[in-house]
């Protein structure tokens, strides 16, 4: 053990700043809100140093997740919620890929004015969030709304895009198929750039068709850099907060997990920092599962990961 | 089983001005023949194959395959195969689907590609491979791999870009015999496309060289070593290159440093009215004579010991400018380095002619 520390102290003192920085920005704030998820903490028990009130919540078992996981309204209706979350996040993320590789599939080709098309076609990503969602949420506007006067003009029924209906899911996920292509678009542009031109060749000379050389050549070609970013674009969409919540706002027709584990925790009467921190942990869980499945899954497939 | 003709086909790639990568290219591939594309990089040769694959176009021209004109066919209706210098292996397949995927996208049944696959996996000894991925092959089960790919379709042509390229020294010797055996055993007619002119030189039934897209001369190997058409494919063909130099001519022979070397009377009345010709001698046709004897005075400026044979390499003073000559020497006692030597020529039925200007050969 001495000669040991002799030996590897440097390597040790090195990595140290990193584990610290991580253990007090990560792990701690981690451990705490899973310790959080077994009290009934809120904004009225939870110790203030400005009042100079000591905190009173009390370690109340696994009372939270009974609550959450039955699904009771008052506690946000966990499975209608988790069930919209997954429409949101496949249909969000469909729509990102399969745009996301057209889009590239058109780049790759030698087409005139190809760098400004790439430049606007980036432009969603360049803008900065909340300016594009307040722009869309205009747009949306039932009655002065570009978009709804471009459907009266042609004959077609307006909806109430932002209302107390299922429009309001339908209208944040365009949102975030506009928000999210461009980096689809990028990362399977690079992706189709790197599979090498004679595999092309060699499958027209093989006899495939165009179609065929797409299943056969691309498709294989774009796996890794495919699994890769559907897998990252799903953990980002699960838990996407600002745009449902700048466009449709605490509506509950467009409530996802996250976006409601905000709601308990800043807003409402009691600020219920004991329930959002539940949600908190069910989302990781929910992340990991689904993780660890994928993975499997990829692995079976012979892909190194 | 076809037979190939080009008839006048062109390769323009625009630009300004345009770059006419094969120029007029006019060829015959009997059926059954082996024929090389040979030249040095950017001489056509592979955009030559290319156009014949249907992957570049047929700018002026036509080609034939087995008869019919196949200028505005697509690659997958030529019934051709090509092996490529990369290989081109589907990453994501195993041997066995690389091989068997051109039948696959023809329908053809899955026990008939798997016989057909095993087949040629024998032929080229790779069935313990069937099931591995490109990724876990050496270079050359790799390149054998693309062999059986082309093998496994039974095209009516075979087409080699380089395949030999990747490979190193020892199994591109190797793998050269085997291509040629199996091609000598399938009797399918194969274009090979090389820079290297000792692959050209073993493989070829025939061999065409190319430079700038033009095609210099097409013969069999023996014919290009023995009667190059010009001095471009004289010094192309044969390793270590042909001594070609400019020299004066009299009526009596090639004037090289005082050495007058008598030439044929039909040489001297095709150099008719020419000062000077472009004098071109193998180095095995030269020879180092006693001091006694008559030759050229070379100083020894670098030894290269074959084993064999040693190649020695000097310089001679021609006129006022000093020349480089090489000499093929038996290799068991070499000249040492800075040594002066005595230079003759062997053999004069050896010697080549050409043109000093268009390089084109002189002598009927």
């Amino acid at each position: 053990m001495r000669r040991f520390l002799d030996r590897y102290w440097y390597a040790y003192a090195m990595v140290l700043p990193v584990v610290v920085v991580i253990a007090v920005l990560v792990l701690y704030p981690l451990a705490q809100g899973v310790f959080f998820t077994f009290t009934n903490i809120n904004e009225g028990n939870i110790a203030n140093p400005i009042l100079d009130r000591p905190a009173t919540y009390d370690v109340v078992g696994f009372k939270n997740y009974l609550n959450v996981l039955s699904g009771g309204e008052s506690f946000g209706a966990f499975w209608g919620t988790l069930v919209r979350t997954l429409i949101w996040t496949f249909s969000c993320v469909f729509f990102h890929y399969t745009i996301g590789l057209g889009l590239a599939m058109l780049l790759n080709r030698q087409v005139k004015g190809r760098t400004l098309y790439r430049v606007l076609l980036i432009l969603p990503w360049a803008v900065p969030g909340f300016i594009s969602a307040f722009a869309w949420k205009y747009m949306f506007n039932a009655q002065y709304g570009i978009i709804n006067q471009l459907l009266r003009s042609v004959g077609l029924p307006d909806p109430v895009w932002l209302g107390q209906s299922n429009w309001a899911l339908v209208s944040v996920i365009i949102v975030n198929v506009w928000l999210g292509v461009p980096f689809m678009m990028v990362a399977l542009l690079g992706g189709l750039q790197s599979i090498p031109g004679d595999l092309y060749e060699a499958a027209e000379v093989d006899g495939a068709t165009p179609w065929q050389r797409f299943r056969h050549v691309t498709l294989p070609g774009l796996r890794s850099v495919s699994s890769t970013v559907v897998l990252l674009g799903i953990i980002w969409t699960f838990n996407m907060f600002p745009i449902i919540y700048l466009i449709a706002g605490p509506n509950p027709n467009a409530r996802i997990l996250v976006t409601y584990a905000f709601e308990r925790f800043f807003s409402g009467a009691s600020r219920d920092y004991a329930v959002a921190s539940t949600y908190g942990v069910l989302i990781l869980s929910v992340l990991l599962v689904f993780a660890t499945i994928y993975r499997r899954a990829l692995r079976k497939q012979g892909e190194v990961w | 089983m076809a037979e190939v003709s080009y008839v006048k086909a062109s390769r323009v790639f625009s630009g300004n001005p345009p770059v006419r990568a094969v120029d007029e290219l006019s060829l015959e591939v009997a059926d059954g023949e082996f024929l090389v594309l040979v030249g040095p990089s950017g001489s056509g040769k592979s955009t030559a194959l290319r156009m014949l694959a249907g992957l570049e176009d047929i700018d002026e021209g036509a080609i034939h395959i087995g008869g019919k004109d196949v200028t505005n066919v697509p690659p997958k209706g030529r019934d051709i195969a090509m092996v490529f210098q990369s290989y081109a292996l589907y990453p994501h397949m195993t041997v066995a689907e690389n091989m068997g995927f051109a039948l696959k996208l023809r329908g053809v049944p899955k026990p008939e590609i798997k016989a057909k696959v095993e087949e040629a996996a024998k032929m080229l000894d790779l069935q313990k491979y069937l099931e591995r991925k490109p990724k876990a092959l050496s270079g050359g089960q790799r390149q054998r791999v693309a062999m059986g790919r082309a093998i496994v379709r039974e095209p009516s042509v075979f087409l080699m870009d380089e395949p030999l390229s990747n490979l190193d020294a020892k199994l591109r010797v190797e793998t050269r015999a085997n291509i040629a055996a199996l091609q000598q055993r399938l009797g399918t007619t194969t274009i090979y496309v090389t820079h290297d002119q000792v692959e050209a030189m073993t493989m070829g039934h025939r061999v065409a060289v190319l430079k700038d897209g033009l095609l210099q001369q097409c013969d069999t190997p023996r014919a290009l070593y023995d009667r190059p058409a010009n001095a471009f494919v004289a010094g192309f063909i044969g390793s270590p290159a042909m001594n070609l130099k400019t020299v004066p001519i009299t009526s009596e022979g090639a004037k090289l440093d005082g050495v007058i070397v008598p030439l044929s009377r039909d040489a001297i009345a095709a150099a008719g009215g020419l000062d000077e010709v472009t004098f071109g001698i193998r180095p095995e046709a030269l020879g180092i004579v006693p001091s006694s004897e008559e030759g050229m005075d070379m100083t020894v400026e670098l030894v290269e010991e074959l084993g064999a044979d040693a190649l020695v390499h000097g310089a001679v003073k021609i006129g006022d400018s000093s020349q480089r000559f090489v000499v093929r020497v038996d290799g068991r006692t070499p000249p040492t380095l800075g040594q002066h030597v005595k230079v003759a020529v062997r053999d004069t039925t050896e010697i080549h002619l050409f043109h000093p200007e268009s390089g084109e050969r002189l002598e009927a």
